[in-house]
């Protein structure tokens, strides 16, 4: 009798093992990479707003740079950052790091490097994939350390060192840049 | 006529109209008397040769009615003696289990059987199941990529230096881009947005 309950408990274990076996198999299977797009990731009229919004804050910015106003340049490109677009649409961290590049050069131009700065820096944090639009922030990221290397050297010989410090930093911040955007490139090509 | 009762067994038939005669009746008495000793095991020592086929015939009759049902232990008995004979016990040496034995003790395995009966069917099921490829789920219909929101990588291209901050510029161009394709899928669609 003890022999027959074994030999029960042994086949239901072999079932139990092979069904476990099928479904490490399954598993093993990675899902398709090809990605449908989905019905809610569409063009849909609230981005279409918020494109034409961001659109509207450029101009306007523009406008305040023509006239020489770049305060309010800079609170016009400001602006687009707080711009409700749809959420987990590309385009919106695309046109936000856009403005952030836009919005630091404005600071540099008006001597504030510790705010663009931290501009570039909030704009890399919150980034959720590379893009074109994040190496250009590493490009604008390198100026901001271009400028501050200038201003170190317009110190005097006292401001030597942090000069040399901050020219490696941007020629470090450029290689990001470029490296980022050959990676896309390498990408785009094997793609098509 | 009574010479040809007094010999059942060779006279003619009689017709099965014709009333008993006396004679028969007595004779018939006497042989359901005879009948009624020999089932209750009191058969007398000593009959005609008439009479015992006579019963034989009568008992074979009864039988046959199935009126007739062996003792257990006579009934095992017939039994063991039947499966001595189908196998062959001399040959192989195996002996048959009594009936009084073999039955309670096949009972016992019952559910043991039944058990492991279930738990392979069980077992088959699943691996049956698990192996069937099942039909892929229904994939949503692919949209044109011009209807998608997506990156603006590919329209914008590696941004150069001297080219930073003229995000307005590529704005323009992301906006319309993306405009031709809402279009373009709200006309697909009837102009329902």
């Amino acid at each position: 009798m003890k022999f027959f309950i074994t030999v029960v408990w042994a086949v239901a274990g072999l079932a139990l093992a092979a069904g476990a076996g099928c479904s490490a198999e399954r598993d093993a299977n990675p899902p398709s990479s090809t990605r449908i797009a989905d019905p809610s990731d569409v063009i849909d009229q609230d981005l279409m707003i918020a494109l034409g919004q961001a659109k509207n804050f450029h101009h306007k910015s523009k406008i305040y740079m023509t006239d020489g106003n770049l305060a309010a340049a800079t609170a016009s490109v400001r602006q687009i950052l707080s711009l409700a677009f749809p959420k987990g649409a590309p385009e919106a961290d695309d046109v936000r790091n856009d403005a952030r590049a836009l919005l630091a050069k404005l600071l540099i131009s008006q001597g504030q490097l510790d705010e663009a700065t931290r501009t570039i820096d909030e704009g890399l944090a919150q980034s959720q994939r590379e893009s074109f639009f994040v190496a250009n922030l590493y490009t604008v990221q390198g100026e901001i350390h271009e400028a501050r290397a200038q201003a170190f050297d317009a110190s005097g010989d006292a401001g030597k060192a942090a000069a040399i410090d901050a020219r490696r930093q941007a020629i470090a911040s450029y290689d990001r840049s470029s490296q980022i955007n050959e990676r896309l490139q390498k990408k785009a090509m094997e793609e098509r | 006529m009574n010479a040809m009762q007094d010999d059942p067994l060779t006279d003619e038939v009689p017709d099965p109209e014709a009333e008993p005669t006396p004679a028969e009746l007595a004779h018939a008495r006497r042989f359901a008397a005879l009948v009624d000793k020999t089932l209750s095991g009191r058969t007398p020592p000593a009959i005609s040769a008439d009479d015992r086929a006579l019963l034989e015939v009568a008992t074979v009759i009864r039988a046959t009615h199935g009126n007739v049902e062996l003792a257990p232990s006579q009934q095992r008995t017939a039994v063991e003696a039947a499966l001595h004979q189908a196998i062959g016990e001399r040959a192989s040496g195996r002996s048959v289990a009594p009936l009084a034995e073999a039955g309670p003790q096949r009972w016992r395995r019952a559910p043991w059987l039944v058990t492991g009966a279930s738990t392979l069917a069980a077992a088959a099921i699943a691996i049956l199941w698990l192996r069937t490829p099942r039909p892929p789920a229904p994939r949503p219909a692919a949209l044109p990529t011009e209807w998608a929101s997506r990156s603006a990588d590919s329209l914008v291209g590696p941004i150069a230096r001297d080219r930073a901050g003229d995000a307005s510029a590529r704005l323009d161009a992301i906006f319309a881009d993306r405009l031709d394709g809402f279009r373009a899928r709200r006309l697909a669609r009837g102009g329902k947005p």
